[in-house]
């Protein structure tokens, strides 16, 4: 080995002779798609179950959950801020207006510092998807999603949610995702330990409360249109 | 050998005592054993019933291993490519060999940022590589924000498990660490109020130090991201907060694309904690113009990984996704707990990493802290075969020690050299029965069982009876017979 070659030559040098692989040599890309994947890819519940799955799941991580039609949303969102008690939030830039009801504290986020989201008592967002297997919300922090600061600082946390976005299985949000997105949070329930002999605690640095509003938009059943192989 | 019993655990494998002699504390200790396996309990259960409604499990951990498997036959080239991706994406990639020089370049990255104080999310990587005493020594106030770290680090306690590590210590313990720490009078002993306290104490810190370090749980090669699993939301503040972030991940986390996280993710917390999916996950790549760190660095530290990679049986040693599963599922580390295996990395997985890292010469005694009953390669989400790397294992540290001049006399090795001899020449083997014939009679109660040996024999029964040697082996009854027969 070179002693003059840099740490990062030493290192390939090193994982390339213990792989026996010259470089020329390597095309992952090839054998990659030849690994068995015989795990379930797209599930098989029906669309009115995969959404009264990811309800259960939200509940069983004492997330709060309200139902509401599409058109009825601005008045949801307002009542939900209401019935919390809070009076200061934050949304991000992309937030519909309408959805800001006047007789709250707003600010929008272009670049608030920290310790002024930190003020905020909540936080309105949108999701990107929700995974009803595991009851999980999927934030790509777009304009309406939010920094990802922005959903992280205030204690309580109300995302939007339509149920045309809940997937029932994590291999069809990857399925969506035509490009690996730059900026990711998966979120399963409010923030949680169990580090003090065993007992599960709410609420550690993460908003201690998730509340969700799902609105009942019309929905596609995505299995419908599979092969039956994909479908099984 | 002589070792004393250290009061407190020594965590580092190059001085740590043999596992028989670190064991000796927590089977002493009743009640820390009842701790250990009342944790162990309850993850175990809350596992399996999880495992159980995942009706394409044995798929999916089939599908772990073999991304696994690939990603270390292609490992130069992902890693290639994970630098690249993140490159481009505003990241700074370096490489480390070691531990040392690991430290090192963090410690650079520190000193170019002139930072004071840092703030961790847990990672058993620079755990592995010591990275906190030595940041103290250097004079950087270094801050863990999962709330186990906080407790052993305000306690001067060491981790015992890689995903819970500071199961070992009980809430009243917890109460006084933190109300001497943090000067709170009146606190309960209630996990709720502990829990809020810890809150309390680091929302401060998460605002105001600009610098934080974590470890990665797996890079992305296809992007250059790096995704970080948690349940508190200390690594959501750590990721976002901060100016400038350092991450430390061992060369073995790639993952070829981002789509792979769709197996990892459905095994690791299912494996870890015994839950659908962990609180939080996050993901990040290179950094992102308003959101985040703007600054980030990733070391790929390699040491010892290569050598692992090279040799056949062991490489699936770095399949490992790091959820502690072996160790919850492992009746000796249930009994033990993890502080007797005088490494970061406890439990069955410990067993064969910590010697493996070592380059097998430390650690030595660790490849026998197993029965073999196969409960960690059950459990395993990446079907880690932990018991045949075990054996290999142990195979390697014979070799070693069996060239020994020291243990020429060794009782072990003598014997085997004896068996050795005996079993290679029928006429010494069957004198050396005759031999042991005569001998054991003297030992050999009127009811036929020997109820105690002397010397090294007395380890066998203390603890059971020994059947006495027949009157004739069988190979004599068969010569007998033979001719009776004719």
């Amino acid at each position: 080995m070179n002693a003059a070659a840099s740490p990062r030559q030493q290192a390939l040098e090193r994982i390339r002779a213990a792989t026996r692989n010259p470089a020329a040599s390597v095309e992952p890309a090839g054998s990659y798609a030849s690994l068995r994947r015989d795990y379930i890819g797209h599930g098989a519940l029906p669309a009115e179950s995969r959404i009264a799955l990811m309800l259960e799941r939200l509940r069983e991580y004492d997330a709060e959950v309200t139902e509401c039609p599409p058109e009825a949303l601005p008045a949801t969102i307002a009542a939900q801020l209401l019935a919390s008690g809070r009076h200061a939030f934050v949304a991000p830039a992309g937030l519909p207006q309408e959805w800001l009801a006047p007789q709250f504290a707003w600010k929008v986020d272009r670049d608030l510092p920290a310790a002024e989201i930190e003020q905020a008592e909540g936080v309105v967002t949108t999701c990107f998807c929700a995974i009803a297997d595991s009851g999980t919300i999927v934030l790509h922090h777009s304009a309406s999603e939010g920094r990802r600061v922005l959903s992280l600082l205030p204690d309580w946390h109300l995302c939007i949610l339509r149920a045309s976005q809940v997937v029932e299985t994590l291999p069809e949000y990857f399925s969506l995702c035509k490009q690996p997105p730059r900026l990711v949070t998966w979120i399963s329930g409010p923030s949680a330990t169990a580090d003090i002999e065993m007992t599960r605690i709410k609420g550690v640095h993460g908003p201690r409360f998730l509340h969700v509003i799902l609105v009942r938009d019309p929905v596609a059943d995505p299995t419908s249109n599979l092969q039956p192989d994909q479908a099984r | 050998m002589t070792h004393a019993v250290a009061d407190h655990p020594v965590l580092d494998p190059t001085v740590a005592p043999p596992f028989p002699v670190a064991a000796l504390p927590v089977l002493r200790n009743p009640q820390l054993r009842k701790n250990v396996a009342h944790a162990m309990d309850v993850i175990q259960a809350k596992r399996a019933r999880l495992v159980e409604e995942k009706a394409d499990w044995q798929a999916l951990r089939s599908a772990g291993a073999a991304i696994r498997d690939h990603v270390l036959e292609n490992l130069g080239a992902y890693l290639e490519q994970f630098e690249e991706r993140c490159t481009a994406a505003g990241g700074v990639v370096h490489w480390a060999a070691d531990a040392a020089g690991a430290r090192r370049i963090v410690l650079e990255i520190l000193r170019a940022e002139k930072a004071a104080e840092v703030i961790k999310i847990k990672s058993m990587t620079t755990a592995e590589i010591q990275l906190n005493p030595y940041l103290e020594a250097a004079g950087v106030g270094v801050f863990e924000t999962d709330l186990a770290e906080i407790i052993l680090q305000l306690g001067r306690e060491e981790p015992s498990h890689i995903v819970v590590p500071a199961l070992h210590v009980n809430r009243s313990q917890v109460r006084e660490i933190f109300a001497r720490s943090m000067g709170i009078r009146d606190l309960s002993d209630n996990p709720q109020a502990l829990t809020a306290a810890a809150r309390n104490y680091l929302r401060r810190k998460f605002l105001t130090v600009p610098t934080a370090i974590s470890g990665a749980n797996f890079l992305i090669a296809e992007s250059g991201g790096v995704a970080v699993v948690e349940s508190e939301g200390n690594g959501r503040m750590c990721l976002t907060l901060p100016r400038t972030m350092i991450t430390v991940a061992g060369i073995e986390k790639v993952l070829p694309r981002y789509q792979d996280l769709e197996v990892m993710l459905q095994v690791l917390a299912r494996s870890a904690t015994g839950e659908r999916m962990n609180p939080y996950t996050s993901l990040w790549t290179g950094v992102t113009p308003g959101d985040g760190p703007q600054r980030f660095h990733v070391i790929l530290l390699d040491n010892g990984r290569s050598q692992i990679l090279g040799r056949k049986t062991e490489r699936q040693t770095l399949r490992c996704i790091r959820c502690a599963a072996c160790m919850n599922a492992c009746p000796v580390y249930r009994q033990t707990g993890g502080h007797a295996y005088g490494s970061v990395y406890p439990g069955p997985i410990g067993a064969i990493l910590t010697p493996q890292l070592m380059q097998m010469h430390h650690a030595q005694s660790l490849p026998y802290a197993s029965s073999l009953c196969g409960a960690c390669y059950e459990v395993c989400p990446v079907k880690i075969n932990i018991p045949e790397v075990l054996i290999e294992l142990r195979a390697q540290v014979t070799d070693q020690e069996r060239r020994q001049v020291r243990r020429f006399f060794d009782p072990m090795y003598l014997g085997m050299r004896m068996a050795g001899l005996l079993l290679s020449r029928a006429w010494l083997f069957h004198a050396a029965q005759r031999m042991g014939r005569l001998g054991l009679r003297f030992f050999t109660g009127k009811d036929g069982w020997i109820h105690s040996l002397p010397g090294m024999g007395a380890q066998w029964t203390q603890t059971r009876d020994l059947r006495g040697m027949p009157g004739e082996t069988f190979h004599e009854w068969w010569t007998k017979h033979k001719k009776e027969a004719r």
